[in-house]
């Protein structure tokens, strides 16, 4: 809302500075996004008088001019001395008042006056038309200003354009703010300043009734509930005068013509949206035009006063003539077919109330926001549809010199009593946790337009009808609050009797998930949650488990239509983010959630994962240290410590199967369990899927269901006494089978060892087909024999290592390596 | 030659040995030569069985007075080459200690996740828990009942993004591109779950991840992260919130700024506010980072709308309560003056190990 200053202090008293109310107005709840200076760009834009136009010897269109301006413009001898400007306007003339834009001036849109050379002639200047100063759309010649103008004064304060607008944004609860008689009330509320608010009045009426003329008929209440129709008659088209034509501008909008812009200006000045409809237009019947509302039918066509043929639905009010066909869409914007022009002569005026839900849906489904359509949806004041009606006569009878008919047609299917508000004072004060007097509650609500009265200890209170927001206590008690300073309440910290808080055991594991990894040395990253139809069907991953996708009905971008079910893609976009600018080393991780819809349930499931990818090295290498290529067991040590740290017990790493595991390169792919239960699955991606991500190197990757970790994460292990005893060490290296894995060898191991074995430590895998045979790999553990009650003996050793050995060779088929 | 002369010789010559060794090997060298068993010291001391009677005590203290000597003279030199040996040793080893250092790099937590965590930490220090809800919301929980009224223009699909119904039976929207399900525009819809599910007194925060249909740019995300706040119990006061977002506005961004509560409207809170925090960069002075206001945005509030309490069956008589909203990818830009945001979602290991 663009509150012009110069309008707002014809209607309440407002301190001299601009700057200061802008306070009021932050202190009270009206945030202001913009203070501009109106009229005050205009500098160097003097009024000027033609002392001489001659044509242009070298031009058959221009004028080579001598423009007086007064004081402005001093010869050498200091003596005033017109300036000499080449200028192509048709209606340049010898005796012309003018509007000078001097060198320095700096016109709308950033153009620069400066002196140039036009054929030959130097030009001091420019005579300029309305649109070249943003007063309108006049460019058919430069502007004429009367006889009496004086010369060499500046053009702002000549034409009174000097003014401050105070662009405010109003919260959708403040439809009264919309208006300036309601923006007046508010500021005489936030100041404690008596308003003076004079509105215009009908001076005279003639001719028919307005009921003889016109008969309105509302088909649906549900649509409108209430429609007052006046009739003017014999309006005469014209631009209107300056001070309409001036504040129609300051509040935002352009002046089209005196009937159009009385009827923006009421409405900019009450906040009720008026239609004025050329009565001549719509069709006679038994001598009567007749307005019906109703609802649009599905596919009904109407073309609006923006040239645009708008296709209607049911949900949509149309202003009809007659019922038969559309000549507004009610609230919204008017219909071409009724529209006022140069060859309007009788006007039905609407001043009406249409329903804010149907306003609202209309404007969005038509993605047609208009000034009207954006109070309406806020709810106008049905109350006031008639006095405004009245106020909109007034100035039709006063600038367009229209005859106003008696009467109006009135009908208010909607009628509604105000609500009584009860307001206790001692509940507001506990509310506020202030001690605000009684009296200022009172003198607050008034100035704002209530009616306050006393009753049962407690104030009684009926709102204005154009604050649709006052309604309950708590919405006074926040009219209280405002108007006595959110500032001037001491700051307290809740008592919180009888409660405590803290994180969840399971909130406190998530944190230790992600300080685990980061330990480890992956870095949190962050990625949308949207994703494309075909990212899965792109990794080759399979859809069982993972239900239907959410389908996002407007996605911002075609291709993320929908929510994600894999973190896995966004993170390889992530890698390939990355590789693309120049950073090999990568090593992310998320926690975050996917989507698994399933038909028949409005809501998906939204289990949380938790995922890394990893590629390149740790580090480059450095002066002493040399960091290899990370490959599988980098991203399975990392699982394996998450984990340990969660101390989830009996641990495996089973081979994937390539068929459920698509994605996963196969041999370099592991399903994680604990406690038998799959917890996900770790390893390197398909080169094929990779390339599909357009990612040319190795990525190492797993995803962990968040549900499970925390299922099977225990706050402590049993504590294991530490050894007091020595024990003894012999390294064992056994030749096997390819075909027998690290785990069966180690099972094989510890369950041959007994008691006495208390540790297993593989340190070498060793392959060579003449040393070792083809086929067949040496694997070397170091493996500790302790007693938990006495020091071994060599004997002791020795039989158990001995039986271990026999044992594991047995059962594996493998052989001692000499 | 007397055996005396032989003794004198003897330590002579092992002092003499002594102090020409020039390493711990030559030095047993000589301790073997000398006092070794088949040493010359030995040897001689051997001898004195050989003596008269009467020679024995005079060579005996001799002798033992040499070999005292020897023993002593060996120690000594012997000192003197350990510390000559660990000189040398250290001399070699010395480094240049301006070469980098030896270590694996910790990952970084993302920056989001920190400013969540901080927040989450304050609150929970005033006594709050920490509470979830789900991404993909039905319109109930993220508008009815938080008193957005059925038309509201914050439902309409440019500002939040509809999905598929896939239960729409008996269901009907009016509008195009929309539905009865959405994802999340706020995180105040853990509000009513949290009131529906729980008994007063409630005090909890919910962050999380929320969408709004912004082309991402500089400024917007489609994607980003809320901490919603909800105090319910009885006896609540306007007081009690400013306090609390006082507290918390000076842990987040510093004892020395100020807070300023501006009266907003949000549909859900009633008395409703903004807050603002004094200009970190000017001091409250105005400048281009506060556009020349001296105070910066960064939070929604408000006393709990009653219609909202009794959407989630709490009574609006006994209970009184607050509710804010942060968010958390503006507190981010506010403290690192972010040129982008976009970079909170790209995965730049430069960016993300900056934090």
């Amino acid at each position: 809302m663009r509150v012009s200053y110069e309008w707002l202090k014809s209607m309440v008293d407002v301190p001299e500075n601009p700057v200061d109310l802008v306070k009021e107005f932050i202190r009270t709840g009206t945030e202001v996004e913009a203070v501009e200076k109106v009229g005050a760009n205009l500098e160097n834009v003097v009024t000027g008088y033609v002392v001489e136009a001659v044509p242009h010897p070298d031009s058959d269109h221009m004028w080579l001019c001598k423009v007086s301006v007064g004081e402005r413009n001093l010869g050498a001898d200091g003596a005033p001395e017109p300036l000499q400007i080449v200028c192509g306007a048709p209606n340049m003339r010898t005796g012309l008042h003018v509007v000078v834009a001097m060198i320095g001036a700096v016109l709308p849109g950033d153009f620069k006056i400066k002196k140039s050379k036009l054929r030959g002639y130097d030009s001091f200047g420019m005579c300029c038309s309305g649109r070249e100063l943003g007063l309108d759309d006049d460019h058919s010649g430069i502007i004429e200003l009367p006889e009496d103008a004086p010369v060499g004064v500046d053009f702002s304060d000549y034409k009174g354009l000097s003014d401050t607008v105070i662009d405010c944004e109003i919260t959708p609860n403040r439809p009264d703010c919309l208006s300036m008689v309601g923006m007046a009330v508010e500021v005489g509320a936030m100041l404690d300043e008596d308003t003076h608010i004079v509105l215009p009045a009908v001076q005279h009426e003639e001719g028919p009734d307005a009921s003889e003329l016109v008969s309105v008929e509302i088909a649906d209440s549900g649509l409108c509930s209430r429609y007052v129709a006046r009739v003017v008659r014999g309006v005469k088209i014209a631009p209107s005068p300056e001070w309409l034509a001036k504040r129609v501008i300051a509040a935002g909008s352009r002046p089209i013509n005196n009937v159009v812009d009385v009827t923006n200006y009421v409405m900019f000045l009450t906040g009720q949206p008026l239609h004025a409809f050329d009565l001549g237009k719509l069709v006679e019947r038994d001598g009567k035009r007749s307005i019906v509302v109703r609802a649009a039918a599905d596919d009904e066509k109407l073309t609006t006063l923006d040239g645009q043929e708008r296709v209607l639905t049911s949900d949509m009010a149309l202003i009809t003539d007659g019922g038969a066909y559309g000549v507004a869409l009610a609230g919204v914007m008017g219909g071409e077919n009724s529209e006022i022009d140069e060859g309007t002569v009788d006007v039905l005026l609407e001043s009406a109330c249409f329903d804010p839900g149907h306003i609202s849906r209309t404007s969005r489904n038509l993605d047609l926001m208009s000034e009207a359509s954006i109070r309406f949806e806020r709810q106008v004041d049905a109350e006031g549809c008639a006095a405004v009606a009245d106020i909109a006569a007034a100035l039709f009878e006063s600038c367009c010199g229209a005859t106003v008919c008696p009467g109006v047609v009135d009908v208010y299917p909607g009628k509604a009593e105000p609500a009584v508000v009860t307001l206790r004072p001692e509940r507001a004060r506990a509310l506020i946790g202030a001690d605000v007097p009684e009296e200022f509650m009172v003198r607050a609500l008034t100035r704002l337009g209530c009616t306050v009265s006393q009753a049962d200890g407690a104030l009684a209170v009926t709102a204005p009808t154009n604050r649709p927001d006052l309604i309950r206590e708590a919405d006074l008690i926040e009219e209280v609050l405002r108007l006595w300073g959110m500032a001037e309440v001491e700051p307290t910290l809740p008592a919180a009797r009888n409660h405590a808080g803290g994180l969840t055991v399971e909130q406190q594991r998530v944190r230790k998930i992600g300080a685990t990894l980061r330990a480890a040395g992956m870095s949190e990253t962050s990625t949308y949650c949207f994703a494309a139809a075909d990212d899965l069907a792109k990794l080759g991953m399979g859809e069982d488990g993972k239900g239907i996708p959410v389908e996002i009905l407007r996605p911002l971008v075609a291709d993320e239509n929908q929510m994600r079910r894999s973190m896995l893609p966004g993170l390889l976009r992530s890698v390939a983010f990355n590789l693309d600018h120049g950073v090999s080393n990568v090593a992310l991780y998320e926690i975050g959630r996917v989507f698994y819809a399933h038909p028949g349930k409005s809501q998906p499931d939204e289990p949380s994962f938790v995922a890394g990818v990893m590629c390149g090295a740790w580090k480059d290498d450095e002066w002493n240290a040399k960091y290899p290529k990370l490959d599988f067991f980098d991203a399975k040590g990392i699982v394996e410590q998450v984990l340990a740290a969660l101390r989830i017990t009996k641990v495996r790493f089973k081979s994937a199967d390539p068929e459920a595991y698509g994605w996963l390169q196969p041999g370099r792919a592991a399903e994680v369990l604990g406690q038998g239960e799959v917890l996900g699955w770790v390893g390197n991606i398909h080169p094929e899927a990779l390339a599909r991500f357009d990612i040319s190197v190795p990525v190492i990757a797993f995803e962990l269901s968040q549900a499970a970790l925390l299922r099977l994460a225990q706050r402590e292990l049993p504590y294991v006494d530490v050894p007091t005893l020595p024990g003894v060490s012999i390294d064992l290296a056994i030749v096997i089978d390819e075909s027998v894995t690290a785990e069966t060898l180690l099972q094989r191991i510890q369950s041959a060892g007994g008691k006495l074995l208390k540790d297993a430590r593989l340190f070498d895998v060793f392959r060579d087909p003449i040393r070792v045979g083809a086929g067949k790999k040496s694997m070397a553990f170091a493996l500790t024999y302790r007693a938990d009650d006495h020091t071994l003996t060599s004997e002791e050793v020795e039989a158990a290592h001995a039986k271990l050995v026999k044992k594991v060779c047995a059962a594996t088929g493998g052989e001692v390596r000499s | 030659m007397s055996i005396l002369d032989d003794l004198k010789a003897i330590e002579a010559e092992a002092e003499e040995g002594l102090r020409n060794a020039g390493s711990l090997d030559a030095l047993e060298q000589i301790r073997i030569a000398v006092t070794g068993k088949k040493g010359s010291l030995t040897a001689a001391m051997k001898m004195m069985g050989k003596l008269a009677p009467e020679e024995r005590p005079a060579v005996g203290k001799l002798a033992n007075q040499v070999r005292a000597n020897v023993d002593a003279a060996i120690a000594k030199r012997k000192l003197e080459l350990e510390k000559a040996v660990l000189a040398a040793r250290i001399n070699a080893e010395a480094a240049d200690v301006t070469l980098p250092g030896r270590y694996l790099s910790q990952g970084t937590q993302h920056l989001i996740s920190q400013i969540r965590e901080e927040i989450e930490d304050i609150f929970v220090g005033l006594g709050y828990t920490v509470e979830d809800g789900p991404y993909v919301e039905t319109t109930w929980y993220n508008f009815t009942a938080l008193n957005a009224p059925e038309d509201h223009p914050s439902r309409s699909a440019k500002d939040t993004f509809y999905v598929v119904d896939n239960a729409p039976e008996g269901k009907e929207s009016h509008v195009l591109g929309e539905s009865d399900v959405l994802l999340r525009t706020q995180t105040s819809g853990v509000q009513v779950h949290v009131m529906e599910n729980r008994k007063p007194p409630i005090y909890m925060i919910c962050p999380g991840t929320v969408f709004r249909p912004d082309t991402a740019d500089a400024n917007h995300l489609p994607q980003f992260t809320q901490v919603e706040g909800l105090v319910v119990d009885e006896g609540i006061t306007f007081g009690d919130l400013k306090g609390t977002l006082d507290y918390f506005t000076r842990e987040i961004f510093g004892k020395d700024r100020a807070t300023r509560y501006r009266p907003h409207f949000f549909p859900f809170t009633e008395p409703s506010c903004e807050v603002d925090v004094s200009c970190g960069v000017c001091g409250g002075k105005g400048c281009r980072f506060c556009n020349n206001t001296g105070w910066i945005e960064i939070l929604g509030c408000g006393m709990v709308d009653p219609n909202v309490f009794r959407y989630c069956g709490i009574d609006p008589e006994k209970y009184t309560g607050f509710a804010f909203g942060i968010g958390v990818e503006r507190v981010a830009a506010l403290r690192y003056d972010l040129p982008d945001l976009r970079m909170l979602m790209t995965g730049d290991m430069r960016f993300l190990r900056q934090f």
